[in-house]
């Protein structure tokens, strides 16, 4: 960029005027984006820079540092941090729209991997297949980042395979078992899940059962295989997997559910208020318990997931195709998703790595967290994993445009609309998507 | 002049500036707390004594005064130009009278109808054709010139001067840049304040823009650059003590340039006795 | 913009052609000519030049895509599909319940804020003791970044923890749905709108106001106008250029509200409600980007829609204003 920045100053400005012209002209022709083959690919020497965008924190800071300080490396990188993934969503649509401005590598949030993944999208990145790599990472994380035909888009970062967390404390006070061991059995299928919480709200009626009806629709829809498309990228709303989700968060939405939306003020004031009892609980949002309610004893971890297994997040390295430096681009995402810099990388974000060997170091070193009653986390988390389904759910293109409808479905019952006029709603909303 | 405010006057304006004032305010004792007290409820209403810690650990984390001489130079090379140049028009349009002045007014109130969130795709293919994405020039050349300007130097000029003044600098042979210079210019003085102050203001604010053409790039702005605090550590929550620190950093120099464009405004309307 | 009803004198004509001879014209009387009759394209020439180097593109940009076919991120446009893509926004119900949202919230936002920065700007067109702390005071909102200015309005509008329900029930009311209830959830909005910009336009108030010549006041005291009356016969007319201007941009500027609905739905996906109660057209454009099924152009047709109903509204409101204004000059 730097180099662009210094031509430009010596270009008259009567060049400039008539470049302008020019590239209104051309833009127009060449309407829809980049991939219009412009993208020379130029070798970088020992002082050039790869540039690399990552949101929130991925922990890649001190590695790149490293990665700069050794006289051996082939290149330098500069890595730029944008705060949330909000903003570094709407600086990549722009990036990927006019097909300019990316820098070579791209951080990308898992759920807008299916999008990217889709037909046309997809020729914005570059491949990154790799036959060595293929057994790198869990599996249900690897294909998420592949298109139909194999394509692979992105290298996973981490993910986030879920446990519960729940407060032992109130269970006790309810007079259910609060140990870790003890209250696996409640977390056996969500049908337990569910009378237990009942019982629990029946005891204490002033705290409710889950965090909030959003996240446990998520919870179980991800263990549904083809949860609004189907295989072949069809749209199918109306199926009874699908529907009994939705029956179950409706009916116990007056009960069991606090009935507020995730992340807003509300929610947030139920972590000190005893607002709720348990929630589903992927690694990163350990360190959002701790912080949102420091002072509060009690919560723990618990090893299971009703009806098996859940993933929850989780991200991806990609090359987009206007990078002129793919190769080194890709030699370095490599770089940053092996073992040594996933183990090194989880230390500092506290996420956890999608790289089966870095889990593997990571479960041996069998970390616990006093916070949460001393619970074994990187063991857990590493058992969670294994129980997350490859392929499930199928995500098709439309995926996020659904969800988002689905979940206003639900947030609707949550504020007093009738279940059935809701889904009707959600039904007609889908039907107008096309 | 018998114009005096009364108890009342005092009373309405005491409860707005609360009120405009609060959120700042709060930003202020956020910043000037623990870490840990920022996040604690109830919330801290009174300013604690870590503001000057919790500035240390921004300049710490971020290039701060990189990024402030950035910002002045953009803010200030913006403001001065869309000061310039939508005096030059306003002033064109409201008292020059030339073919096409009508039109060109409706045409310049028509492109502040059109709706800016799509523009960012566009506006990065040209500046990406023309060489400048990484530049401060990306930053500036959107402001140069704005429509937003241009209509309210007209409105205001538009009976600010009395045509007899323009006509008597006519007569006398001066040119017509050096009747602008020498009539319009005085009287617009609170105008042109006002705007600049605005106009550096909201570059001074802009967030997305920059972001997006200066990304992978050495040239960062306050805003950009302020991002990076809101990364939280650890996944858990952001440092809102670091956050609201770097905040009101970045909103000293605004206030600074308030007071001293205070000044002027109130000045220039004394020196608006030019208006016979 | 034909704003004023008193046409400028012809000003610079007379000023030429007064003086010089006839028959023999001076190097110095055609440069002076020139200089008359450029000099007005010249000064407004810039404007032109950097709209069509920056603002022209991206009109004619989204103007010709809002045609086409284009795949979410896809690398290349599709197909040519004439008139689809606004047959589509037209007639998505989303977008209608988007337009009457936009307008409710314009009307609960611009209308107070204009009358309220108008009163503002007389109470600061006295004679205050400390008059300079107490004008720039009015614009201190416009320094607080939108988002940290969500994060108190957040707390005050929570529908179970926030200020007000807190203490709607402590003193034994009904709470407010704030964001499940259209009307509630327009007037936070609004409520967050006005606080950032009255005192911003209060300010553009003020400075016309104090361009009003002193004597007008003086005469009206010495008729023993009350104050009152004085507001209404001698402040309001004299500062109609500028009092349009205002009304023209906080229509346009209300008609596109975005970033305070934005932020009062902290859902991940903006969507202005779990029904749309507060989606607003710009929003519309914006998440229609977003989406999978030819985004970019589909926004893009919503765009110009969109910039089309603006164009009307502030159509009728100016005809509206200036026969309101001309009937009280009566």
């Amino acid at each position: 960029m730097s180099k662009i920045s210094k031509s430009w100053r010596r270009t008259p400005r009567t060049a400039l005027a008539a470049c302008a012209v020019a590239s209104l002209v051309a833009g127009l022709t060449a309407c829809g984006g980049g991939g219009d083959g412009d993208d020379e690919q130029a070798k970088l020497g020992k002082d050039d820079t790869l540039t690399i965008t990552t949101f929130s924190e991925f922990g890649y800071g001190d590695l790149i540092e490293e990665w700069n300080a050794d006289p051996e490396r082939p290149f330098k990188v500069k890595q730029t941090v944008v705060a949330e993934w909000d903003t570094w969503k709407q600086s990549l649509t722009t990036g990927l729209q006019s097909g300019e401005g990316l820098t070579d590598i791209v951080a990308i949030e898992g759920d807008m991997m299916p999008a990217l993944v889709a037909e046309g999208a997809s020729e914005q990145f570059v491949d990154l297949t790799d036959k060595e790599l293929d057994s790198r990472w869990m599996e249900s994380k690897y294909l998420e980042g592949q298109t139909a035909d194999g394509k692979q888009i992105g290298y996973p970062t981490d993910a986030g395979p879920e446990a519960f967390c729940y407060r032992a404390d109130l269970f006790e006070k309810a007079g259910l078992p609060s140990d870790r061991e003890s209250v696996k059995a409640l977390f056996k299928d969500w049908d337990t899940y569910f009378a237990t919480g009942e019982k629990f709200v029946a005891k204490v009626p002033e705290t409710k059962w889950y965090d909030s009806s959003g996240s446990i629709a998520q919870a179980m829809l991800n263990q549904v295989e083809f949860p609004f498309q189907t295989k072949d990228q069809k749209i199918d709303v109306d199926n009874p997997e699908l529907r009994a989700v939705y029956d179950s968060v409706a009916k116990y939405a007056p009960t069991l559910s606090t009935q507020v939306e995730q992340w807003k003020e509300d929610w947030q004031a139920g972590f000190t208020n005893n607002g709720f009892a348990t929630m589903p609980c992927p690694g990163w949002m350990f360190a959002n318990i701790k912080d949102s309610a420091p002072d509060v004893k009690g919560w723990d971890i618990v090893d299971a997931f009703p009806g098996g297994g859940g993933n929850w997040g989780g991200s991806y390295l990609a090359v987009p195709t206007q990078s002129q430096h793919q190769e080194e681009a890709k030699e370095f995402a490599n770089y940053l998703t092996n073992a040594e810099s996933q183990v090194a990388a989880s230390k500092v974000a506290g996420n956890f790595p999608a790289n089966l060997e870095a889990q593997s170091v990571l479960a041996e070193e069998n970390a616990t967290d006093p916070y949460f009653n001393n619970a074994p986390t990187s063991q857990i988390l590493a058992n969670r994993a294994e129980a997350v389904p490859a392929g499930v759910p199928f995500k098709g293109d439309k995926y996020s445009d659904i969800l988002g409808l689905f979940q206003q479905a639900i947030r609707r019952v949550d504020e007093g609309t009738d279940p059935e006029k809701s889904w009707a709603t959600f039904t007609e909303g889908v039907e107008g998507m096309s | 002049m018998s114009r005096r405010p009364g108890f009342l006057v005092y009373g309405l304006l005491t409860a707005f500036l609360l009120g405009s004032a609060f959120p700042l305010y709060w930003s202020f004792v956020i910043g000037s707390v623990t870490r840990q007290r920022a996040i604690q409820s109830p919330p801290p209403l009174v300013p604690g004594g870590h503001f000057f810690e919790n500035a240390a650990r921004v300049f710490d984390r971020i290039d701060f005064w990189s990024a402030l001489l950035n910002s002045v130079i953009i803010s200030g090379i913006s403001a001065a130009s869309v000061v310039l140049f939508s005096t030059l028009a306003g002033y064109s349009f409201a008292k020059l009278r030339f073919r096409g002045a009508n039109a060109g007014m409706v045409f310049v109130v028509a492109t502040l109808a059109v709706p800016t969130q799509l523009a960012l795709v566009p506006m990065l293919k040209q500046f990406s054709n023309l060489g400048l994405t990484g530049t401060h020039a990306a930053v500036i050349l959107p402001w140069v010139v704005t429509a937003f300007g241009v209509f309210f130097m007209r409105q205001y000029l538009v009976d600010a001067i009395p045509d007899e003044l323009i006509d008597a600098a006519r007569v006398d042979g001066a040119s017509m840049i050096r009747t602008f210079w020498t009539v319009a210019i005085p009287a617009a003085r609170p105008a042109m304040a006002i705007l600049g102050l605005f106009t550096f203001m909201q570059v001074w604010t802009d967030f997305m823009w920059p972001l997006i053409v200066l990304q992978g790039s050495d040239v960062q702005t306050l805003q950009t650059a302020l991002d990076a605090l809101k990364v939280a550590p650890g996944q858990g929550q952001s440092d809102m003590a670091l956050v609201q620190a770097g905040t009101i950093l970045a909103t000293v120099p605004l206030l600074l340039l308030f007071i001293a464009t205070g000044r002027h405004l109130v000045s220039g309307i004394m020196q608006g006795a030019v208006k016979g | 913009m034909p704003t004023t009803t008193s046409a400028p004198v012809e000003n610079a004509t007379t000023a030429t052609s007064t003086g010089a001879s006839p028959r023999r014209q001076t190097w110095r009387d055609r440069l002076s000519r020139w200089d008359l009759k450029l000099s007005p394209y010249l000064y407004v020439a810039p404007f032109f030049l950097v709209f069509i180097l920056i603002g022209l593109y991206p009109m004619l940009y989204t103007g010709y895509l809002s045609f086409f076919s284009w795949p979410a991120y896809g690398a290349d446009r599709g197909p040519w599909v004439g008139w689809e893509n606004y047959a589509h926004v037209l007639g998505d119900s989303v977008f209608r319940k988007a337009f009457w949202n936009t307008i409710g919230m314009f009307l609960l936002s611009s209308v107070p804020q204009i009358i309220v920065a108008t009163i503002l700007a007389a109470l600061l067109d006295t004679q205050l003791k400390g008059r300079t702390w107490w004008r720039m005071s009015i614009l201190l909102p416009f320094v607080v970044a939108p988002a940290a200015s969500a994060l108190i309005f957040g707390a005050i509008f929570a529908d179970k923890t926030g200020l007000l329900n807190q203490t709607l029930a402590g003193i034994g009311l009904p709470t407010v749905p704030w964001h499940a209830d259209r009307f509630a959830s327009w007037s936070a909005i609004a409520t967050m709108v006005n606080w950032r910009w009255t005192g911003y336009n209060a300010l553009i108030v003020l400075a016309a106001m104090q361009a009003i010549p002193r004597d007008l006041y003086e005469a009206a005291e010495i008729d023993g106008a009350s104050k009152v009356k004085q507001f209404f016969h001698v402040t309001l007319p004299s500062i109609r250029p500028t009092m349009i201007f205002v009304i023209v941009t906080s229509t346009i500027g209300g008609l596109q509200i975005f970033t305070e609905p934005r932020l009062f739905d902290t859902n991940l996906r903006h969507q202005g409600g779990s029904d749309f109660q507060y989606q607003t057209l710009t929003m519309y454009v914006f998440n229609t980007a977003q989406t999978s099924t030819n985004p970019y152009p589909r926004a893009a047709a919503a765009a110009w829609i969109l910039f089309l109903i603006i164009v009307g509204i502030a159509l009728v409101n100016f005809l509206v204003t200036r026969a309101v204004q001309r009937r009280s000059l009566r």
